[in-house]
């Protein structure tokens, strides 16, 4: 029961933390205040590593199939060093979820290499755009 | 006493004569050279050099035109078609794609000549080119600024109304009422702004969605994109938390703590991801609806205006579906 318990306040503390998603960007800018540029910049790498990883060894084999545009490694690349790493993350997620499906509908479309796929930028899911 | 040398006056004299026998012959050779020169030489005139340029903007080599336009202006600063050619270096620039050079341009003749038929074009060229650009802060402040000097209340109405769409396509519906209601009573009919009216007003219908009713939504995973129509995503983001909630919660259960503490990471990002994807297909959906009504309002109440001058009049040109 103290296991069930202790779950469910670590996870309401995770949910109450996601709230400050829907604030946009005031997170980052406190972020920033609190890092150096440099130690900021080495953190991105180091999340970039699993994607870089992804799309070097996984992804050349296993061919692009990623109905969007940029595909979904590439726009988790971006999300990161455009947003940071807490920011970038949640982005990243947030692409893996609507990847394929009613994105389709809503974003216009693109043609890559002969290819029909949808155009879903860092930028139409940013914050400040709207 | 001075003594004549009667020898050296006679070479002198023969010297004279067999020079001036070689007179009309050198004066000759200077003449033939002179209109070999003139052969050579091309003689600018007004009109060829005007028809050359006009020639290279027709046949779209645009920069190059440019030149012969600056050339014409250099070398006959009177001619009447100063201002034509001043013109035509804006929109060479502006159809080679070189737009910083052509506002410069166009401002250049809006400097030079005040109110006149391309002084007038150039504003609204210049105010095409902003909002080709997306500065739309830049063309408002140069139609507004057209409003000011102008004296002409048709130059006026056509600034007013041009404003009018420019809030439109930043739905600022009320500035743009605002101008609409501006323009003299009898331009009414030319901008048929009362059909205009009667579509801006359709805009309460536009169907919107709450960005932070999508995000607050969400903390159910799903129920935010379940509220912006987008079905599968919702089945999605459910299906997904649900499993890696349930996954982190019995592996903490089961004692395995960094196991479900790394399901919880994971689980932290799709869960936020949830309610980030939610609140920004509420914008996108409100965009979305936001720009068709702004597409069918363009293509069934607005005029076309080419901003070909006669005189001081506005040529307009209508174009609507019925």
């Amino acid at each position: 029961m103290k296991k069930i318990l202790s779950f469910i306040v670590f996870f309401i503390v995770l949910a109450a933390l996601s709230g400050s998603v829907l604030a946009g960007q005031d997170v980052k800018i406190d972020d920033h205040q609190q890092f150096s540029d440099e130690a900021e910049e080495n953190l991105e790498n180091v999340s970039l590593y699993p994607i870089k990883f992804y799309q070097d060894y996984i992804s050349s084999v296993d061919g692009n199939r990623c109905p969007m545009h940029p595909t979904c490694s590439q726009y988790c690349i971006e999300a990161f060093k455009k947003h940071g790493t807490f920011l970038g993350w949640i982005m990243c997620s947030d692409r893996l979820m609507r990847c394929g499906r009613d994105e389709n509908k809503l974003s216009d479309p693109v043609w890559i290499d002969g290819k029909k796929r949808t155009y879903d930028p860092v930028s139409n899911n940013d914050f400040r755009r709207q | 006493m001075q003594i004549r040398n009667t020898g050296l006056d006679y070479r002198r004299f023969i010297f004279v004569i067999i020079c001036s026998l070689f007179i009309p012959f050198s004066q000759s050779f200077a003449d033939s050279g002179s209109q070999g020169a003139s052969a050579l030489s091309i003689t600018l005139n007004p009109d060829k050099q005007f028809n050359y340029a006009q020639e290279l903007f027709s046949a779209k080599d645009y920069l190059t035109a440019v030149n012969e336009y600056k050339r014409f202006i250099y070398f006959f600063p009177k001619d009447e078609r100063i201002e034509l050619a001043m013109f035509q270096i804006g929109q060479s620039y502006f159809l080679g794609r070189q737009f910083d050079e052509a506002v410069k341009s166009f401002k250049k003749l809006t400097d030079r000549y005040f109110e006149t038929e391309y002084s007038i074009k150039s504003y609204f060229k210049i105010s095409d080119i902003y909002i080709a650009l997306k500065a739309l802060d830049l063309s408002l402040i140069n139609l507004n600024n057209l409003i000011m000097i102008t004296k002409d209340e048709n130059i006026k109405d056509e600034a007013y109304y041009r404003i009018g769409w420019i809030y439109i396509e930043t739905a600022s519906w009320d500035n743009a009422r605002l101008y609409f209601e501006k323009i003299s009573p009898g331009n009414r009919n030319k901008f048929r702004l009362k059909k205009l009216a009667d579509e801006l007003d359709k805009e309460t219908l536009i169907p919107q969605k709450d960005p932070k009713l999508a995000g607050f939504l969400s903390i159910i995973p799903g129920g935010g994109y379940l509220y912006c129509e987008r079905y599968q995503d919702a089945l999605i983001a459910f299906l997904l938390n649900g499993g890696l909630m349930y996954a982190a919660y019995e592996s903490f259960d089961k004692g395995h703590g960094a196991l479900g503490g790394l399901i919880t990471f994971v689980g932290f990002g799709f869960y936020a991801g949830n309610i980030y994807g939610a609140v920004t297909s509420a914008h996108k959906f409100n965009r979305k609806e936001t720009g068709q009504f702004i597409y069918k309002l363009k293509k069934n109440a607005r005029v076309n205006l080419s901003a070909d001058l006669e005189n001081k009049g506005v040529l307009l040109s209508f174009r609507f579906s019925f």
